[in-house]
């Protein structure tokens, strides 16, 4: 009861404003005010948020984390490893976990959505932590309490992980109706499951024409996966004998990863199918004509993949723990240490990180142990010594069977010219069966270690 | 709910279980294989994914170094990690025959990664020779250690003792952490040692081992050195 005096009605007004308007700019004063004139009291649905999430006690320090993709569930893991003292709450709005990474390889049917798909609840039993199915609405650090739809919860430490936006602004797409028709009908397919689903039916039934793709401009999620995903559409379309040109529309002045190896398949197998157009910058959208406008052209598509430019979840913006100085709204974050500047009981990691570092799941997963490290020394008053991530990412390129390349790196830290570099890393252009069998074992290996052991 | 085919075989394996009360004499498997280090140089594309074709391991411990490792302690870790005797979730499934392939390979590959030279320049332990913490550690290996790993740290094929000379600290340290707290499980008596050190001895032993000498023959000639065959 304490902490609902504690959290003034003011600030709930604030907050419940903020979170459930889902930052749309000036939008919170607006609420704030009409639900005050409305109801004078507070609405049952809202004193709900108010509660306290019905819980079984905590046993020991609780540390939330925020997000239940490839960072989140590798960190609860290895937070009760490295703490079981810790009471850890793995919290994600979705109902079960399916990978993006290797979907591509789904979307050309090399292996099942089985493979892909697993449950929160098998990590949270094998590794001791609960899983709580709820949406984040916002954060008090000053009291430490996230505060869901279910209602809020206590923290000692809390793990932002919560992953990606997209941006449709940044390809001119500013009308609210014109971009949730844009998700719908084009889905980029790397924020939520149904995207995938949506994708894969739109292959599976294309009868022919312009398919037409884009790789975003900025630090997107997954690097390579764009020209990926070209190369299994592509694959896909040549066994069907479906009469197909694949536009892949770069919004960047090249290939930005495996650059020989992706030319040489376009190449070399796709050369009737894709049509690569590099420095693509799109401007603009056609819904109802079918066609993505650039700067000096207009391309009709008869149906297509639209991969937005991305940000960091809108999350870390309703947190109020934006970096002002990142122009995807990253987190403001320590860079070594991962907590939030002047707060360290609340860290953000994967996709919404401050750093630089390839977005995708190995970098999150490597990231995740050296977190979790991170967390357990803090709670204990120690330190330890900063790491770096790993990146390994693999891009297959051919069918029947699978074959893939692969490129592993790790970054350092230049002191000069105070950016992270990459470091150590290690390319192989030359797709081969064994990297098509590498890239299975790896994704296989990395469920076992986040579900299952 | 167990199938009813599976129930009515555990009966019959109790049965016959049952009716062995009469002396058996163990029986005891040798398998020998011819190693070819070509097939194994094929096979090594697979594992230098995470490994790198050099198989000289990182700085920061996930990778130890594989280079210079008795083929027989290589062999034991790709055995026990395919039974999950050895828990390493992410190597598990590289492993399995269905990836990997049976015996065989696994001595292919095993026998390549003997032929690569090793790191000129793995992680060392903060406290060079010369500093009161070297000294520590050195008697405490020399006490705890050296009977099974040797006083060089040059390990035994025979008896499957790991070689140490070459090993990155952080990959030790993170092993004995592994050990200590029962999450990898080890021989009864090195696990019995590193569960009686403290976390400082552990660290000077460990900081001790990491700056024995590799002799030179083994070494790449320097750390700039690519494995050739992945050029």
């Amino acid at each position: 009861m304490s902490d609902e005096k504690h959290f003034t009605r003011r600030r709930f007004l604030q907050f419940t404003g903020l979170g459930l308007t889902a930052g749309a700019a000036g939008a919170p004063v607006v609420a704030t005010a009409q639900l005050k004139d409305a109801v004078g009291g507070t609405p049952p649905a809202i004193a709900k948020l108010l509660r306290e999430a019905l819980l079984p006690q905590p046993k020991g320090a609780r540390v939330v984390v925020v997000g239940g993709g490839w960072s989140g569930l590798t960190i609860a893991k290895y937070l009760k490893r490295y703490n079981p003292a810790f009471d850890v709450l793995l919290i994600d709005k979705q109902p079960a976990f399916v990978s993006f990474p290797l979907s591509n390889s789904w979307l050309a049917d090399q292996i099942h959505l089985d493979f892909l798909s697993h449950s929160f609840f098998d990590a949270a039993d094998n590794h001791k932590y609960h899983f709580l199915q709820a949406t984040v609405l916002g954060v008090d650090r000053t009291s430490r309490k996230v505060y869901t739809d279910v209602g809020y919860i206590a923290y000692e430490y809390m793990v932002l992980a919560p992953g990606i936006d997209y941006d449709y602004g940044r390809i001119g797409v500013d009308d609210p109706e014109q971009q949730e028709l844009l998700f719908q009908h084009y889905p980029g397919g790397f924020v939520s499951t149904s995207e995938l689903l949506t994708i894969k039916h739109k292959i599976q039934s294309f009868k022919g024409g312009t398919f037409l793709l884009n790789v975003p401009s900025g630090d997107y999620r997954c690097t390579a996966a764009p020209y990926e995903r070209a190369c299994m559409v592509a694959a896909l379309f040549k066994k069907r004998r479906v009469r197909a040109k694949i536009l892949l529309l770069d919004m960047n002045t090249g290939i930005k990863i495996k650059k020989d190896g992706f030319h040489r398949a376009f190449d070399e197998l796709y050369k009737d199918y894709i049509e690569y157009l590099p420095s693509s910058e799109i401007s603009g959208v056609d819904l109802d004509g079918k066609a993505i406008t650039t700067e000096f052209d207009e391309y009709p598509f008869d149906d297509a993949i639209i991969y937005p430019p991305i940000r960091a979840s809108r999350l870390i913006e309703e947190a109020g723990i934006v970096n002002p100085r990142s122009p995807q709204m990253a987190a403001n974050t320590d860079p070594f240490r991962y907590h939030v500047v002047g707060d360290e009981h609340v860290y953000v990691t994967g996709d919404s990180r401050g750093q630089p570092f390839s977005k995708g799941g190995h970098t999150a997963h490597s990231e995740g142990k050296y977190v979790a490290e991170v967390i357990a020394a803090h709670a204990l008053g120690k330190e330890v010594a900063w790491r770096s991530p790993q990146t390994m990412c693999f891009s297959s390129v051919e069918i029947d069977p699978l074959q893939a390349m692969s490129i592993i790196t790790y970054y350092k830290f230049n002191k000069q010219t105070n950016v992270f570099d990459f470091d150590r890393t290690h390319m192989i252009e030359d797709w081969d069966i064994q990297g098509g069998q590498a890239s299975l074992a790896w994704a296989e290996g990395m469920f076992r270690d986040m579900f299952y052991r | 709910m167990m199938p009813r085919y599976f129930k009515s075989l555990c009966g019959l394996l109790l049965a016959v279980a049952g009716s062995t009360s009469f002396a058996t004499e163990p029986v005891k498997v040798v398998l020998e294989f011819e190693p070819d280090p070509a097939n194994g140089r094929y096979l090594f594309e697979i594992c230098a994914r995470c490994h790198l074709p050099e198989a000289w391991g990182d700085n920061e411990g996930n990778y130890p170094q594989l280079a210079g490792q008795h083929t027989n302690v290589l062999m034991k870790q790709l055995l026990d990690i395919r039974s999950g005797r050895r828990d390493n979730p992410t190597m598990w499934p590289f492993v399995q025959e269905r990836t990997i392939g049976g015996y065989q390979n696994l001595v292919d590959v095993v026998s390549y990664v003997a032929t690569l030279p090793m790191n000129p320049h793995h992680s060392q332990g903060p406290w060079p020779q010369g500093t009161e913490e070297y000294k520590e550690g050195m008697q405490l290996y020399q006490t705890n250690c050296s009977s099974c790993h040797g006083a060089g740290g040059e390990g035994d094929n025979a008896s499957y003792y790991p070689r140490l000379q070459g090993q990155h600290f952080s990959y030790m340290k993170r092993q004995a952490i592994r050990v200590r707290d029962g999450l990898r499980e080890v021989d009864p008596a090195m696990a019995a040692v590193i569960k009686a050190l403290s976390d400082e001895e552990t660290d000077k032993v460990l900081n001790y081992i990491s700056y024995l000498p590799v002799p030179a023959k083994d070494l790449a000639p320097s750390a700039d050195w690519r494995n050739p065959d992945f050029e």
